[in-house]
Parts: structure tokens; sequence; C-alpha cells
């Protein structure tokens, strides 16, 4: 079985630099495959390098796909951070400068 | 136990810009500088050419072409960021000179930057280059200071090797 579900970047930043780095730090707890699709192209989700290729700027429609034992809960997580935290992140940066 | 099947090799990066060499931690992007994506150094440029900094492959151009991941032959992933924000840009004052999935070696040209259109626009010029893949990463030396010119000796990261990568690898 795979689980797959679309989710719309939300912030300012998009999911770059600092977002990237703290999703990446959520995706590689889980066992499954994880990936990331935007536009024509497709990334391992649990690395670094992948997530910031994408260019998944504010408006970009993304979809999050997982394969393997703890797929359900690994894609709830990605969506949950993508439509609420990251805009978190933003408040974060605009309160600090 | 773990050097029966592990062997050390230092991979050298070259500069791959002109200009003074910044630390990390004086980046001025939390992700660069709290070392969120990877360890490494950040240059500013006063040069127009990003050029590699190893022989490898391109693994990933960004988009907006203001970035790019290099492979090393050993594994090593290499990201080159030009300039802090630059994302927002969305191309504009960046010429990728390579496709993904190209080979290239030291010193090779990679993009072409026009950083007299984007000062002021972004940030800052500061270019990171941080190995994203640490896991695999020993220890990193700083070869110089002050300033570089591109191609000189940067960096020497020393990595752990598999044992079956060593033997392929060592001629």
């Amino acid at each position: 079985m795979m689980v797959r579900k679309e989710a719309i970047i939300k912030n300012k930043t998009g999911l770059h630099a600092r977002p990237a780095a703290r999703f990446v730090q959520l995706t590689k707890k889980y066992q499954s495959e994880l990936k990331i699709i935007c536009d024509d192209r497709e990334v391992n989700a649990k690395s670094i390098m992948g997530v910031l290729s994408i260019g998944a700027v504010k408006g970009k429609k993304i979809i999050l796909v997982a394969d393997g034992k703890d797929e359900k809960e690994a894609v709830a997580e990605m969506v949950q951070f993508i439509e609420d935290e990251l805009s978190a992140i933003d408040q974060d940066n605009l309160a600090k400068e | 136990m773990l050097n029966i099947f592990q062997r050390n090799r230092v991979i050298i990066l070259k500069a791959p810009l002109t200009g003074e060499v910044i630390r990390l931690r004086d980046v001025p992007d939390q992700a660069f500088s709290q070392k969120m994506i990877g360890d490494g150094i950040a240059i500013k440029p006063t040069n127009p050419y990003l050029v590699s900094p190893v022989k490898g492959e391109i693994i990933k151009v960004f988009p907006s072409n203001h970035a790019l991941g290099i492979k090393t032959g050993e594994g090593l992933e290499i990201l080159l960021h030009l300039g802090i924000d630059s994302v927002e840009l969305k191309g504009k004052g960046f010429e990728a000179l390579i496709k993904e999935g190209q080979r290239v070696k030291p010193g090779e040209r990679l993009v072409k930057i026009d950083w007299d259109l984007i000062d002021g626009e972004i940030a800052s010029t500061i270019s990171p280059i941080v190995i994203t893949n640490m896991e695999m990463v020993g220890g990193i030396k700083l070869l110089t200071d002050g300033s570089v010119q591109s191609g000189d000796d940067l960096l020497a990261v020393t990595i752990d090797l598999p044992r079956d990568n060593f033997d392929k690898l060592k001629d």
C-alpha cells in the first residue's frame, strides 16, 4: 500500500532553508519511504538536498507520498507540518526581525 | 572494530568562488549559521562564475538556478547556495551552464551570476558551501583564511568509507 496526499504551501518563505531543515528532521524518524512531488520533480523527503531543490514556494501544490510500515502517520504529520507549522515558522522569523 | 570495515579518505574541496572566506556562524540565515542544512564554509564573492569544487555529478539544479547539488564518487553531497534569500529572485541574475546528471571536473564553470543586478535585492551575496550528508563525514578542516581565489584548496573533508567502496575507489 501507499499513501499520498496533497498540500498547498501557504507561508512566505515556502519549503526553503530553515523550514526545509525542520521538515527533514521530522521525516527522518519514519521508516517508510517518503517522497515529495512538485511540478514534474520527485524527491526523497528525508534528504535536505532533495527538499530544498524542488523550489516549493508560496502557492505551490505538492504531493506527499509514503510507502511502508508507518506511512499513514508519516503523511499525516507531513501534511500537518506544511499546512500549519510552516506559517508558525514565518511568524517566529518576523518576531526576531 | 569499525576500522576493519571502514577506511578514511580525505576529499579536498576547491574554492568555487573568488572572495572573502566567511564562517558559517556569520552567515545571515539561521538555516546555515546553525548548521541545520549541514556543515561547511561560505564565501562573499567578487567574481561572476561559480565553479565546481570537486569531481562529481550534478545531482540537483534548483528551479531558479540559485543553488545546486554535487555528489562525488565517494557519495559526499555538497550544496552550493548562491546568496541568501536568493530563492525570491526566481532565477533573475543566475544562468546555469550545466544540467542535472552532468559530470563535472574541479574548476569547471557551473553558474554565471550577475551580482551587480541582484545585489541590494537579496539579504546578502554571501554564498554557503555545505555538506548535506554529514553522517558520512568524520571531520572538516578549513585550508585557508581571509580570501580565496576560485580553484584554491578550501576544505579538507575526511569521510568514512565502507570497505567495498574503498576498494573500488582506491586506484
